[in-house]
């Protein structure tokens, strides 16, 4: 093991959004609330989504598989708990609008539980354990568990680890930058988990054969940089895996600019980091690689982070995947005022939900409610006012882009002048919206001119 | 439990800045050099400037009930109406009469900014449009430099009449053209500097004291309200291109370090050629605007007929930031999409 201390990484661009991470930080893991009633999307990752397994009156098992897809970038659901399939309905998805879900209800027979997480005891000795496993096997269970990125995108792990001979991969940065204001979850896990964490890089690393591991850490989490040197130290053979503070900064966390930051180097625009042969885990995806492999679990459980001025009890919670938002809301104290921004993720990167029946999923990292008092400040109470060309979104813009002049682009309607301002390229870190002194939702209109392309796109097949 | 869900798209968060707080951050920034008008110019000084700003926001104001905007109040409260009285305040000779300066403030507002579509849609900037239309149709009494209230009266004069209840003086680029004319020796023009440095000569109202206008242009910078791109641009390029006339015929040409802090060389590096609106968006088209108006005012002084040549240098480079804009289009950190 080796700690890097080459001055402070990081990437040109960027804003230093508050912290607010005091609400949390110190709040350890705590099992989550019982439930009275699951949605488990169907689409819980990037790339297809999953057919129901399992018809309406079937009986299901904890670990028990309900979805299920053929597609290569695809991630198979499963049921967390024992209980009965209601039906398979139309659910709020944060990103996806009303998509499928199956709902599930607990078994009345059996007492409910709240979901505890697995004893760290299991991963502790696990050293002269992982030899064993094979890299075929370890693909074939994070497979089956259903494992995506956990950090937000959810693109399905397997995918990402399995060995692609057109795109060889020779380094794995582990991501726990956590750089999205307010969410602790990642943290945690890696005070709490840190053996598991590193039992998952491992068996990651076999996979899908790369030489170096860079565990990233930002230098805002002293305390979880120390705790991950201790473990790595004691840990046999962990001579390629190298420790890294990176520089507390927004998007730090973000693939492409953690990428930069680690190894100086920039991913293509509209590529994968796999063709610069990298590839990017979170922290939280490495533990559950951990639990699917030698526990042979599922994903059915996640730790996530309830948070904001607005709740009650913020914490950091297990939380069963399908729990209504609603539910964990009220289960951590309910809201202290009756106009709140219920956001699921950060403040940030962040999708504020109408339907408190919204699901969480398995890329929900944070459920953060904002008080009336900054939403209010955040838009200026509803105002924008007209772009005063400042260049403050060029600044900030870690990709380098033309913010204003793609969003005015698309509030024009002339998609091809957002094109030409590289439109596709931007990875929507919400940068430039977040310091516009005109308040203009530049993020939000170049989303929309995303989504304006992609409906071009499917009309027009070439 | 609640009972009203906000629903925005993200961040939901947002920096403490918006475009009224920029504004008061460049009012803040003009507080030394209005200070040192105040000092120099007294009654003057306060006269203009408030005739100035109050004309904009009138302006302003009726340009929006013509427009039939729903709230004309609104545009006001952001402050940029202000900024640019103040700009065009500080860019008049001080004795300029007060309906003179209605009509450049009106000017400014109404024809250089609203017609354009307000604020961010103006292509050239307001006050120097303003001042532009003003030495146009008033060319004498935009020409007509006080002496300070504060002067002491051996300083060489030109125009003094004992009947006459103001003083007038040639400001120091007066005595530098003199001098490339071979009129006089530069050498009284860079006699100024000291002068030109705290600001006890003639000129225009914010533009004598060189000191007040670099702890503004300092302010602004730690404020972050303007970048160092565009000053650092104008001032080095117009250090150059004076270095070089300097250095060729000393006696004809003054020193580069007098150009920097006579007329309204820092005025313009700071407040005016920094207007965000007029400028380029990217740092590369920063530098390319702030060496074209270095140069351009370098050429103005040295080559051209006027001794001073801010405004035009300014409302010239303005005219040519779409262009550069275009030129200078950012590529993504990733490089350019294999499309």
């Amino acid at each position: 093991m080796k700690t890097m201390l080459i001055g402070k990484l990081t990437f040109p661009g960027g804003t230093h959004p508050p912290q607010r991470k005091d609400l949390t930080a110190d709040s350890p893991i705590q099992p989550g609330p019982v439930v009275k009633k699951l949605a488990v999307m169907l689409s819980q990752h990037t790339g297809a989504p999953c057919r129901p397994t399992v018809k309406p009156g079937s009986i299901v098992q904890p670990g028990q598989l309900i979805g299920d897809s053929d597609a290569f970038i695809s991630a198979p659901v499963h049921s967390p708990i024992d209980g009965r399939v209601k039906e398979v309905a139309l659910q709020s998805h944060p990103v996806l609008g009303r998509s499928p879900a199956v709902i599930i209800e607990p078994n009345p027979n059996i007492p409910p539980k709240r979901p505890r997480p697995k004893s760290q005891d299991l991963f502790r000795d696990a050293a002269e354990l992982l030899d064993k496993y094979s890299p075929e096997q370890i693909c074939l269970a994070v497979r089956k568990a259903g494992i995506v990125g956990m950090g937000g995108a959810g693109f399905p792990t397997r995918v990402k680890i399995e060995p692609n001979p057109r795109l060889p991969k020779h380094t794995m940065i582990v991501n726990g930058c956590e750089c999205e204001p307010y969410i602790t979850c990642d943290y945690r896990i890696m005070l709490e988990w840190t053996e598991q964490i590193i039992a998952g890089i491992i068996l990651a690393k076999k996979a899908s054969g790369c030489e170096r591991v860079f565990v990233a850490i930002e230098d805002n989490k002293p305390q979880a940089i120390e705790a991950v040197r201790v473990a790595l130290k004691n840990w046999p053979d962990t001579g390629y895996i190298h420790l890294v503070p990176v520089k507390t900064k927004y998007p730090q966390g973000s693939e492409r600019q953690l990428i930069k930051a680690v190894l100086n180097r920039n991913v293509p625009t509209g590529g994968i980091p796999p063709m610069i042969g990298v590839i990017v885990l979170n922290v939280a995806t490495c533990a559950a690689i951990a639990e699917a492999v030698i526990l042979s679990l599922p994903l059915t459980h996640r730790v996530l982070t309830v948070t904001g001025e607005a709740v009650a009890e913020p914490g950091n919670y297990y939380v069963t995947i399908g729990t209504p938002v609603g539910e964990l809301i009220e289960f951590c104290g309910g809201v202290t005022q009756k106009s709140a921004k219920v956001v699921l993720g950060g403040p940030m990167m962040g999708i504020a939900v109408a339907d408190l029946e919204t699901p969480i999923t398995k890329t929900t990292g944070a459920v953060t409610v904002l008080t009336k008092h900054q939403i209010g400040k955040a838009k200026f109470r509803g105002r924008q006012t007209p772009c005063i060309r400042c260049g403050r979104c060029l600044q900030a813009c870690p990709e380098h882009l033309n913010p204003t002049k793609i969003a005015h682009a698309v509030k024009n309607n002339r998609l091809d002048i957002a094109q030409d301002y590289f439109l596709s390229a931007c990875n929507e870190c919400g940068c430039c919206s977040y310091v516009c002194p005109a308040k203009i939702e530049l993020t939000g209109y170049i989303k929309t001119g995303k989504i304006f392309l992609a409906r071009q796109k499917k009309k027009m097949p070439e | 439990m609640l009972s009203k869900i906000t629903v925005s798209p993200a961040p939901h968060i947002s920096e403490d800045h918006s475009t009224r707080s920029v504004m008061l951050d460049v009012i803040i920034g003009l507080a030394p050099p209005i200070l040192a008008a105040f000092y120099y110019f007294r009654f003057y000084a306060l006269i203009l400037i408030i005739t100035c700003v109050l004309a904009a926001v009138v302006t302003e104001y009726l340009c929006n009930l013509i427009r039939r905007t729903q709230n004309p109040l609104e545009s006001i409260g952001d402050l940029s109406a202000v900024v640019t009285g103040i700009i065009l305040a500080l860019s008049l000779p001080p004795r300029l009469p007060p309906w003179a300066a209605v009509i450049g403030s009106a000017f400014a507002i109404a024809i250089a900014k609203m017609v354009f579509g307000g604020l961010g849609s103006n292509i050239f900037n307001p006050a120097m449009a303003g001042r532009t239309f003003l030495t146009v149709c008033f060319g004498i009494l935009m020409t007509t430099w006080t002496v300070p209230a504060t002067i002491d009266t051996k300083m060489p004069i030109i125009s003094a009449e004992s009947k006459i209840d103001a003083r007038t003086q040639a400001t120091p680029l007066a005595w530098s053209k003199q001098a490339i004319k071979k009129q006089s020796p530069a050498s009284i023009a860079n006699e100024q500097l000291k002068v030109a440095f705290t600001g006890n000569t003639g000129g225009c109202l914010g533009e004598t004291s060189a000191v007040a206008l670099i702890i503004g242009g300092i302010y602004l910078l730690l404020r972050r309200t303007i970048t160092i791109h565009i000053p650092a641009a104008v001032l080095l390029s117009a250090f150059i291109l004076a270095a070089i006339a300097y250095l060729i015929n000393p006696s004809a040409y003054i020193s580069p370090v007098t150009h920097l802090t006579t007329g309204g060389m820092l005025l313009c590096a700071f407040f005016i050629a920094t207007d965000p609106v007029t400028a380029p968006l990217s740092t590369k088209g920063m530098w390319i605007f702030g060496i074209g108006i270095g140069s351009l005012i370098m050429l103005i002084r040295i080559v051209g007929e006027y001794p001073e040549g801010v405004m035009y240098a300014v409302l010239l480079m303005n005219a040519v930031t779409a262009l550069i804009d275009r030129l200078c289009r950012l590529t993504p950190a990733g490089g350019k999409p294999n499309v």
